[in-house]
Protein backbone atom coordinates (compact mmCIF):
# COMPACT_ATOMS: atom_id res chain seq x y z
CA UNK A 1 0.00 0.00 0.00
CA UNK A 2 1.26 3.47 -0.81
CA UNK A 3 2.29 5.95 1.83
CA UNK A 4 -0.72 8.10 0.90
CA UNK A 5 -3.18 5.28 1.36
CA UNK A 6 -1.63 4.20 4.67
CA UNK A 7 -1.53 7.68 6.18
CA UNK A 8 -5.08 8.37 4.95
CA UNK A 9 -6.30 5.23 6.66
CA UNK A 10 -4.61 6.37 9.87
CA UNK A 11 -6.34 9.77 9.65
CA UNK A 12 -9.74 8.14 9.08
CA UNK A 13 -9.17 5.55 11.81
CA UNK A 14 -8.24 8.22 14.36
CA UNK A 15 -11.33 10.23 13.45
CA UNK A 16 -13.65 7.22 13.71
CA UNK A 17 -12.08 6.22 17.02
CA UNK A 18 -12.48 9.72 18.52
CA UNK A 19 -16.08 10.12 17.35
CA UNK A 20 -16.92 6.58 18.49
CA UNK A 21 -15.42 7.17 21.92
CA UNK A 22 -17.31 10.47 22.30
CA UNK A 23 -20.56 8.85 21.18
CA UNK A 24 -20.11 5.96 23.61
CA UNK A 25 -19.33 8.21 26.56
CA UNK A 26 -22.23 10.56 25.82
CA UNK A 27 -24.60 7.60 25.38
CA UNK A 28 -23.41 6.04 28.63
CA UNK A 29 -23.92 9.29 30.53
CA UNK A 30 -27.46 9.70 29.31
CA UNK A 31 -29.92 7.02 30.29
CA UNK A 32 -33.20 7.93 28.69
CA UNK A 33 -35.91 6.50 30.88
CA UNK A 34 -39.08 5.17 29.30
CA UNK A 35 -41.75 7.85 28.89
CA UNK A 36 -43.83 8.41 31.99
CA UNK A 37 -47.41 7.23 31.63
CA UNK A 38 -50.57 7.01 33.71
CA UNK A 39 -51.37 9.37 36.59
CA UNK A 40 -47.77 10.53 36.83
CA UNK A 41 -48.06 11.64 33.18
CA UNK A 42 -51.18 13.72 33.66
CA UNK A 43 -49.42 15.58 36.46
CA UNK A 44 -46.51 16.35 34.14
CA UNK A 45 -48.75 17.22 31.22
CA UNK A 46 -50.49 20.19 32.79
CA UNK A 47 -49.11 21.99 35.80
CA UNK A 48 -51.16 24.36 37.89
CA UNK A 49 -49.18 27.31 36.51
CA UNK A 50 -49.14 26.13 32.88
CA UNK A 51 -50.42 28.74 30.45
CA UNK A 52 -53.89 28.38 29.00
CA UNK A 53 -55.03 29.77 25.67
CA UNK A 54 -58.59 28.75 26.46
CA UNK A 55 -60.02 27.74 29.78
CA UNK A 56 -63.71 26.86 29.78
CA UNK A 57 -65.33 26.51 33.23
CA UNK A 58 -65.96 22.82 32.77
CA UNK A 59 -63.61 21.58 30.07
CA UNK A 60 -64.71 18.39 28.34
CA UNK A 61 -61.22 17.73 27.01
CA UNK A 62 -57.68 19.02 27.53
CA UNK A 63 -55.48 19.83 24.53
CA UNK A 64 -51.78 20.36 25.28
CA UNK A 65 -49.16 21.60 22.84
CA UNK A 66 -45.41 21.42 23.48
CA UNK A 67 -43.93 24.11 21.25
CA UNK A 68 -40.76 25.91 20.32
CA UNK A 69 -41.12 29.52 19.19
CA UNK A 70 -38.27 29.11 16.71
CA UNK A 71 -39.58 25.91 15.14
CA UNK A 72 -40.96 26.31 11.64
CA UNK A 73 -43.50 23.50 11.99
CA UNK A 74 -44.79 25.20 15.15
CA UNK A 75 -45.23 28.42 13.22
CA UNK A 76 -47.01 26.44 10.50
CA UNK A 77 -49.28 24.93 13.17
CA UNK A 78 -49.96 28.28 14.84
CA UNK A 79 -52.89 29.37 12.58
CA UNK A 80 -54.37 25.86 12.87
CA UNK A 81 -54.18 25.97 16.66
CA UNK A 82 -55.72 29.46 16.62
CA UNK A 83 -58.59 28.13 14.51
CA UNK A 84 -59.06 25.14 16.83
CA UNK A 85 -59.08 27.44 19.82
CA UNK A 86 -61.75 29.58 18.23
CA UNK A 87 -63.91 26.59 17.29
CA UNK A 88 -63.42 24.46 20.40
CA UNK A 89 -62.25 26.92 23.06
CA UNK A 90 -65.70 26.97 24.73
CA UNK A 91 -65.52 23.25 25.48
CA UNK A 92 -61.83 22.31 25.37
CA UNK A 93 -59.03 23.58 27.57
CA UNK A 94 -55.97 24.63 25.47
CA UNK A 95 -52.64 24.46 27.28
CA UNK A 96 -49.24 25.61 25.98
CA UNK A 97 -45.97 24.16 27.27
CA UNK A 98 -42.51 25.45 26.34
CA UNK A 99 -40.20 23.02 24.60
CA UNK A 100 -37.21 25.06 23.38
CA UNK A 101 -35.04 22.75 21.28
CA UNK A 102 -31.32 23.23 22.03
CA UNK A 103 -30.30 23.47 18.36
CA UNK A 104 -32.45 26.59 17.97
CA UNK A 105 -30.26 29.40 19.23
CA UNK A 106 -33.10 31.73 20.21
CA UNK A 107 -35.78 29.25 21.24
CA UNK A 108 -34.90 29.58 24.92
CA UNK A 109 -34.57 33.38 24.74
CA UNK A 110 -37.99 33.52 23.11
CA UNK A 111 -39.58 31.27 25.74
CA UNK A 112 -38.04 33.36 28.54
CA UNK A 113 -39.36 36.54 26.89
CA UNK A 114 -42.85 35.05 26.61
CA UNK A 115 -42.69 33.85 30.21
CA UNK A 116 -41.58 37.32 31.36
CA UNK A 117 -44.53 38.84 29.48
CA UNK A 118 -46.82 36.19 30.96
CA UNK A 119 -45.94 37.43 34.42
CA UNK A 120 -47.68 40.66 33.40
CA UNK A 121 -50.65 38.83 31.94
CA UNK A 122 -49.46 39.18 28.35
CA UNK A 123 -48.76 35.53 27.59
CA UNK A 124 -51.17 35.29 24.70
CA UNK A 125 -50.09 38.52 22.99
CA UNK A 126 -46.40 37.66 23.25
CA UNK A 127 -46.99 34.07 22.14
CA UNK A 128 -48.80 35.25 19.01
CA UNK A 129 -46.18 37.91 18.35
CA UNK A 130 -43.38 35.33 18.40
CA UNK A 131 -44.94 33.22 15.68
CA UNK A 132 -46.05 36.20 13.60
CA UNK A 133 -42.46 37.51 13.52
CA UNK A 134 -40.57 34.20 13.50
CA UNK A 135 -39.46 34.60 9.87
CA UNK A 136 -37.62 37.81 10.85
CA UNK A 137 -35.55 36.36 13.68
CA UNK A 138 -35.60 32.56 13.34
CA UNK A 139 -32.56 30.44 12.49
CA UNK A 140 -30.00 33.04 13.53
CA UNK A 141 -27.07 32.29 15.75
CA UNK A 142 -26.89 35.67 17.52
CA UNK A 143 -29.10 36.47 20.50
CA UNK A 144 -32.40 38.09 19.52
CA UNK A 145 -33.27 39.00 23.12
CA UNK A 146 -33.08 42.70 22.22
CA UNK A 147 -35.71 42.25 19.53
CA UNK A 148 -37.95 40.35 21.95
CA UNK A 149 -37.63 43.25 24.38
CA UNK A 150 -39.02 45.60 21.72
CA UNK A 151 -42.04 43.28 21.40
CA UNK A 152 -42.66 43.73 25.13
CA UNK A 153 -42.31 47.49 24.68
CA UNK A 154 -44.83 47.46 21.84
CA UNK A 155 -47.26 45.59 24.08
CA UNK A 156 -46.95 48.42 26.61
CA UNK A 157 -45.52 46.21 29.35
CA UNK A 158 -43.81 47.56 32.45
CA UNK A 159 -40.26 47.33 31.13
CA UNK A 160 -38.52 47.41 34.52
CA UNK A 161 -40.57 44.41 35.58
CA UNK A 162 -39.99 42.73 32.20
CA UNK A 163 -36.20 43.19 32.41
CA UNK A 164 -36.19 41.91 35.98
CA UNK A 165 -38.20 38.85 34.97
CA UNK A 166 -35.91 38.08 32.00
CA UNK A 167 -32.87 38.35 34.27
CA UNK A 168 -34.48 36.31 37.06
CA UNK A 169 -33.13 32.73 37.01
CA UNK A 170 -36.57 31.53 38.16
CA UNK A 171 -38.03 32.54 34.78
CA UNK A 172 -35.53 30.37 32.95
CA UNK A 173 -36.10 27.58 35.46
CA UNK A 174 -39.83 27.76 34.74
CA UNK A 175 -39.12 27.30 31.00
CA UNK A 176 -36.70 24.48 31.68
CA UNK A 177 -39.22 22.70 33.88
CA UNK A 178 -41.64 22.61 30.96
CA UNK A 179 -38.85 21.19 28.83
CA UNK A 180 -38.05 18.57 31.47
CA UNK A 181 -41.74 17.62 31.79
CA UNK A 182 -41.95 17.18 28.03
CA UNK A 183 -38.79 15.11 27.92
CA UNK A 184 -40.13 12.87 30.68
CA UNK A 185 -43.32 12.43 28.66
CA UNK A 186 -41.29 11.30 25.66
CA UNK A 187 -41.60 14.52 23.66
CA UNK A 188 -38.69 14.61 21.23
CA UNK A 189 -39.76 17.22 18.71
CA UNK A 190 -42.13 20.10 18.23
CA UNK A 191 -44.96 20.66 17.93
CA UNK A 192 -46.16 17.70 19.99
CA UNK A 193 -49.86 17.57 20.82
CA UNK A 194 -51.60 15.67 23.59
CA UNK A 195 -55.35 15.30 23.84
CA UNK A 196 -56.60 14.04 27.21
CA UNK A 197 -53.13 12.63 27.89
CA UNK A 198 -52.88 10.82 24.59
CA UNK A 199 -50.24 11.84 22.10
CA UNK A 200 -51.62 12.85 18.71
CA UNK A 201 -49.81 12.26 15.41
CA UNK A 202 -51.81 14.54 13.11
CA UNK A 203 -50.93 14.56 9.42
CA UNK A 204 -53.38 17.32 8.60
CA UNK A 205 -55.71 19.86 10.14
CA UNK A 206 -58.63 17.48 9.67
CA UNK A 207 -56.85 14.88 11.80
CA UNK A 208 -56.81 17.41 14.66
CA UNK A 209 -60.51 18.28 14.36
CA UNK A 210 -61.37 14.60 14.10
CA UNK A 211 -59.49 13.85 17.32
CA UNK A 212 -61.16 16.76 19.08
CA UNK A 213 -64.63 15.80 17.81
CA UNK A 214 -63.97 12.25 18.96
CA UNK A 215 -62.94 13.40 22.44
CA UNK A 216 -66.06 15.57 22.73
CA UNK A 217 -68.35 12.70 21.71
CA UNK A 218 -67.07 10.37 24.42
CA UNK B 1 15.81 24.30 -36.33
CA UNK B 2 14.63 24.39 -32.72
CA UNK B 3 12.68 27.45 -31.73
CA UNK B 4 12.19 28.82 -28.24
CA UNK B 5 8.84 27.04 -27.93
CA UNK B 6 10.41 23.71 -28.78
CA UNK B 7 12.83 24.09 -25.93
CA UNK B 8 10.03 24.72 -23.44
CA UNK B 9 7.92 21.83 -24.60
CA UNK B 10 7.67 19.27 -21.77
CA UNK B 11 9.34 15.92 -22.29
CA UNK B 12 7.19 13.16 -23.77
CA UNK B 13 4.90 11.77 -21.10
CA UNK B 14 5.86 8.49 -19.56
CA UNK B 15 3.34 5.65 -19.38
CA UNK B 16 2.75 6.37 -15.70
CA UNK B 17 2.15 10.07 -16.34
CA UNK B 18 -0.28 9.36 -19.15
CA UNK B 19 -2.17 6.92 -16.94
CA UNK B 20 -2.36 9.58 -14.23
CA UNK B 21 -3.78 12.12 -16.68
CA UNK B 22 -6.49 9.69 -17.79
CA UNK B 23 -7.25 8.93 -14.14
CA UNK B 24 -7.57 12.66 -13.48
CA UNK B 25 -9.91 12.85 -16.49
CA UNK B 26 -12.04 10.02 -15.14
CA UNK B 27 -12.18 11.76 -11.76
CA UNK B 28 -13.25 15.03 -13.38
CA UNK B 29 -15.94 13.23 -15.41
CA UNK B 30 -17.33 11.45 -12.33
CA UNK B 31 -17.16 14.51 -10.10
CA UNK B 32 -18.70 16.87 -12.62
CA UNK B 33 -21.55 14.47 -13.42
CA UNK B 34 -22.34 14.17 -9.68
CA UNK B 35 -22.08 17.94 -9.28
CA UNK B 36 -24.23 18.56 -12.35
CA UNK B 37 -26.94 16.16 -11.18
CA UNK B 38 -26.97 17.80 -7.74
CA UNK B 39 -27.22 21.25 -9.35
CA UNK B 40 -30.12 20.13 -11.55
CA UNK B 41 -32.02 18.70 -8.57
CA UNK B 42 -31.34 21.80 -6.48
CA UNK B 43 -32.50 24.13 -9.25
CA UNK B 44 -35.69 22.13 -9.82
CA UNK B 45 -36.45 21.86 -6.10
CA UNK B 46 -35.80 25.55 -5.61
CA UNK B 47 -38.22 26.38 -8.43
CA UNK B 48 -40.88 24.12 -6.88
CA UNK B 49 -40.31 25.71 -3.49
CA UNK B 50 -40.68 29.16 -5.05
CA UNK B 51 -43.96 28.14 -6.71
CA UNK B 52 -45.35 26.58 -3.53
CA UNK B 53 -43.90 27.72 -0.18
CA UNK B 54 -45.49 24.70 1.51
CA UNK B 55 -43.62 22.29 -0.80
CA UNK B 56 -41.37 19.89 1.12
CA UNK B 57 -38.23 19.15 -0.95
CA UNK B 58 -37.17 15.53 -1.43
CA UNK B 59 -34.09 16.12 0.68
CA UNK B 60 -35.83 17.43 3.81
CA UNK B 61 -35.31 14.24 5.75
CA UNK B 62 -35.05 15.38 9.36
CA UNK B 63 -34.36 18.59 11.32
CA UNK B 64 -30.66 18.54 10.40
CA UNK B 65 -30.83 17.17 6.87
CA UNK B 66 -33.28 19.75 5.64
CA UNK B 67 -32.65 21.48 2.37
CA UNK B 68 -35.97 23.32 2.64
CA UNK B 69 -34.60 25.71 5.24
CA UNK B 70 -31.27 25.93 3.40
CA UNK B 71 -32.85 26.68 0.02
CA UNK B 72 -35.22 29.23 1.48
CA UNK B 73 -32.30 31.22 2.97
CA UNK B 74 -30.87 34.43 1.52
CA UNK B 75 -27.49 32.72 1.21
CA UNK B 76 -28.98 30.26 -1.31
CA UNK B 77 -29.13 33.04 -3.90
CA UNK B 78 -25.93 34.97 -3.20
CA UNK B 79 -25.78 36.62 -6.62
CA UNK B 80 -29.52 37.17 -6.93
CA UNK B 81 -30.20 33.86 -8.66
CA UNK B 82 -30.05 30.36 -7.13
CA UNK B 83 -26.44 29.29 -6.46
CA UNK B 84 -27.09 26.00 -8.21
CA UNK B 85 -27.20 27.87 -11.55
CA UNK B 86 -23.44 28.36 -11.15
CA UNK B 87 -23.15 24.56 -11.00
CA UNK B 88 -25.29 24.18 -14.11
CA UNK B 89 -22.84 26.41 -15.97
CA UNK B 90 -19.56 25.28 -14.37
CA UNK B 91 -19.81 21.50 -14.11
CA UNK B 92 -20.39 20.92 -17.87
CA UNK B 93 -17.12 22.77 -18.57
CA UNK B 94 -15.30 20.46 -16.16
CA UNK B 95 -17.07 17.49 -17.74
CA UNK B 96 -15.79 18.42 -21.21
CA UNK B 97 -12.25 18.83 -19.86
CA UNK B 98 -12.47 15.45 -18.16
CA UNK B 99 -13.74 13.74 -21.31
CA UNK B 100 -10.89 15.24 -23.36
CA UNK B 101 -8.35 13.92 -20.85
CA UNK B 102 -9.93 10.46 -20.81
CA UNK B 103 -9.82 10.42 -24.62
CA UNK B 104 -6.11 11.32 -24.47
CA UNK B 105 -6.93 14.44 -26.48
CA UNK B 106 -5.13 16.66 -23.99
CA UNK B 107 -6.11 20.18 -23.05
CA UNK B 108 -4.83 23.38 -24.64
CA UNK B 109 -2.09 24.76 -22.39
CA UNK B 110 -4.16 27.83 -21.61
CA UNK B 111 -7.15 25.76 -20.55
CA UNK B 112 -5.33 24.37 -17.49
CA UNK B 113 -5.04 27.62 -15.50
CA UNK B 114 -8.65 28.50 -16.43
CA UNK B 115 -9.86 25.10 -15.24
CA UNK B 116 -7.82 25.37 -12.05
CA UNK B 117 -8.92 28.93 -11.26
CA UNK B 118 -12.56 28.09 -11.93
CA UNK B 119 -12.39 25.10 -9.61
CA UNK B 120 -10.52 27.04 -6.93
CA UNK B 121 -13.23 29.71 -7.13
CA UNK B 122 -15.69 26.88 -6.54
CA UNK B 123 -13.66 25.79 -3.51
CA UNK B 124 -13.80 29.28 -1.98
CA UNK B 125 -17.56 29.44 -2.60
CA UNK B 126 -18.10 25.94 -1.15
CA UNK B 127 -16.34 26.91 2.07
CA UNK B 128 -18.36 30.09 2.41
CA UNK B 129 -21.52 28.02 1.92
CA UNK B 130 -20.28 25.43 4.42
CA UNK B 131 -19.76 28.14 7.04
CA UNK B 132 -23.18 29.65 6.35
CA UNK B 133 -25.04 26.37 6.44
CA UNK B 134 -23.28 25.10 9.57
CA UNK B 135 -23.19 28.24 11.70
CA UNK B 136 -25.85 30.59 10.30
CA UNK B 137 -28.62 28.42 8.88
CA UNK B 138 -28.05 25.41 11.10
CA UNK B 139 -29.19 22.73 8.67
CA UNK B 140 -27.56 20.63 5.98
CA UNK B 141 -28.74 19.91 2.47
CA UNK B 142 -27.58 16.58 1.07
CA UNK B 143 -27.29 17.79 -2.54
CA UNK B 144 -25.16 20.72 -1.38
CA UNK B 145 -22.92 18.28 0.50
CA UNK B 146 -22.54 16.32 -2.75
CA UNK B 147 -21.38 19.50 -4.50
CA UNK B 148 -18.81 20.19 -1.75
CA UNK B 149 -17.62 16.59 -1.91
CA UNK B 150 -16.84 16.74 -5.64
CA UNK B 151 -15.67 20.34 -6.04
CA UNK B 152 -12.83 20.22 -3.51
CA UNK B 153 -11.20 16.95 -4.71
CA UNK B 154 -11.49 18.05 -8.36
CA UNK B 155 -9.82 21.37 -7.61
CA UNK B 156 -7.19 19.63 -5.51
CA UNK B 157 -6.23 17.05 -8.14
CA UNK B 158 -6.12 19.60 -10.96
CA UNK B 159 -3.77 21.61 -8.74
CA UNK B 160 -1.66 18.54 -7.92
CA UNK B 161 -1.51 17.69 -11.60
CA UNK B 162 -0.28 21.15 -12.52
CA UNK B 163 2.38 21.12 -9.79
CA UNK B 164 3.50 17.70 -10.87
CA UNK B 165 3.63 18.76 -14.51
CA UNK B 166 5.77 21.76 -13.56
CA UNK B 167 8.11 19.58 -11.60
CA UNK B 168 8.33 17.03 -14.43
CA UNK B 169 9.05 19.87 -16.84
CA UNK B 170 12.14 20.58 -14.78
CA UNK B 171 10.91 23.49 -12.66
CA UNK B 172 11.71 23.27 -8.98
CA UNK B 173 8.60 23.28 -6.80
CA UNK B 174 8.40 25.27 -3.61
CA UNK B 175 8.89 22.93 -0.67
CA UNK B 176 5.25 23.06 0.58
CA UNK B 177 3.98 22.25 -2.91
CA UNK B 178 6.39 19.33 -3.24
CA UNK B 179 5.28 17.93 0.11
CA UNK B 180 1.62 18.48 -0.80
CA UNK B 181 2.08 16.60 -4.08
CA UNK B 182 3.64 13.62 -2.35
CA UNK B 183 0.94 13.59 0.36
CA UNK B 184 -1.96 14.42 -1.99
CA UNK B 185 -4.17 11.56 -0.75
CA UNK B 186 -3.59 12.29 2.94
CA UNK B 187 -4.42 15.98 2.50
CA UNK B 188 -7.71 15.38 0.70
CA UNK B 189 -8.65 12.71 3.26
CA UNK B 190 -7.85 15.18 6.03
CA UNK B 191 -10.17 17.71 4.38
CA UNK B 192 -13.05 15.21 4.28
CA UNK B 193 -12.41 14.22 7.89
CA UNK B 194 -12.25 17.87 8.91
CA UNK B 195 -15.63 18.65 7.32
CA UNK B 196 -17.11 15.50 8.88
CA UNK B 197 -15.75 16.60 12.27
CA UNK B 198 -17.31 20.07 11.94
CA UNK B 199 -20.67 18.53 11.01
CA UNK B 200 -20.45 16.03 13.86
CA UNK B 201 -19.54 18.75 16.36
CA UNK B 202 -22.12 21.27 15.18
CA UNK B 203 -25.08 18.87 15.31
CA UNK B 204 -23.79 16.66 18.13
CA UNK B 205 -26.90 17.01 20.26
CA UNK B 206 -29.04 15.93 17.33
CA UNK B 207 -26.86 12.99 16.26
CA UNK B 208 -26.63 11.70 19.82
CA UNK B 209 -30.42 11.79 20.13
CA UNK B 210 -30.48 9.21 17.32
CA UNK B 211 -28.39 6.77 19.37
CA UNK B 212 -30.33 4.06 21.17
Amino acid sequence: MSLNARLSLVVVAVFVAVVGALALTSAAGRDTPAPVTGDAASELLVRADSHRLAQPDEPEAVFVEFLDFECESCRAAFPAVEQLREDYGDRVEFVVRYFPIPSHANAENAAVAVEAAAQQGAFEAMYARMFQTQAEWGERRESEAGRFRTFAQDLGLDMAAYDAAVADPDTLARVQRDLADGTALGVDGTPTFFLDGERLQPQSYDDLTESLDGALRD
Amino acid sequence: MPSATDVRRPPLPTAAASRRVRLLGAGLVTGSVVGLLASVVLTVEKARLAADPAYVPSCSVNPVLSCGSVMASDQASLLGFPNSVLGLVGFPVVLVAGLLLVARAGLPARAWPVLQLGLLGGVVFVHWLAFQTLYRIGALCPYCLAVWAVTVPMAWYVTVHRWRARSEAGHALARPAAVAVSLHGVLITAWFVGIAALIAQRFWSYWSSLLP
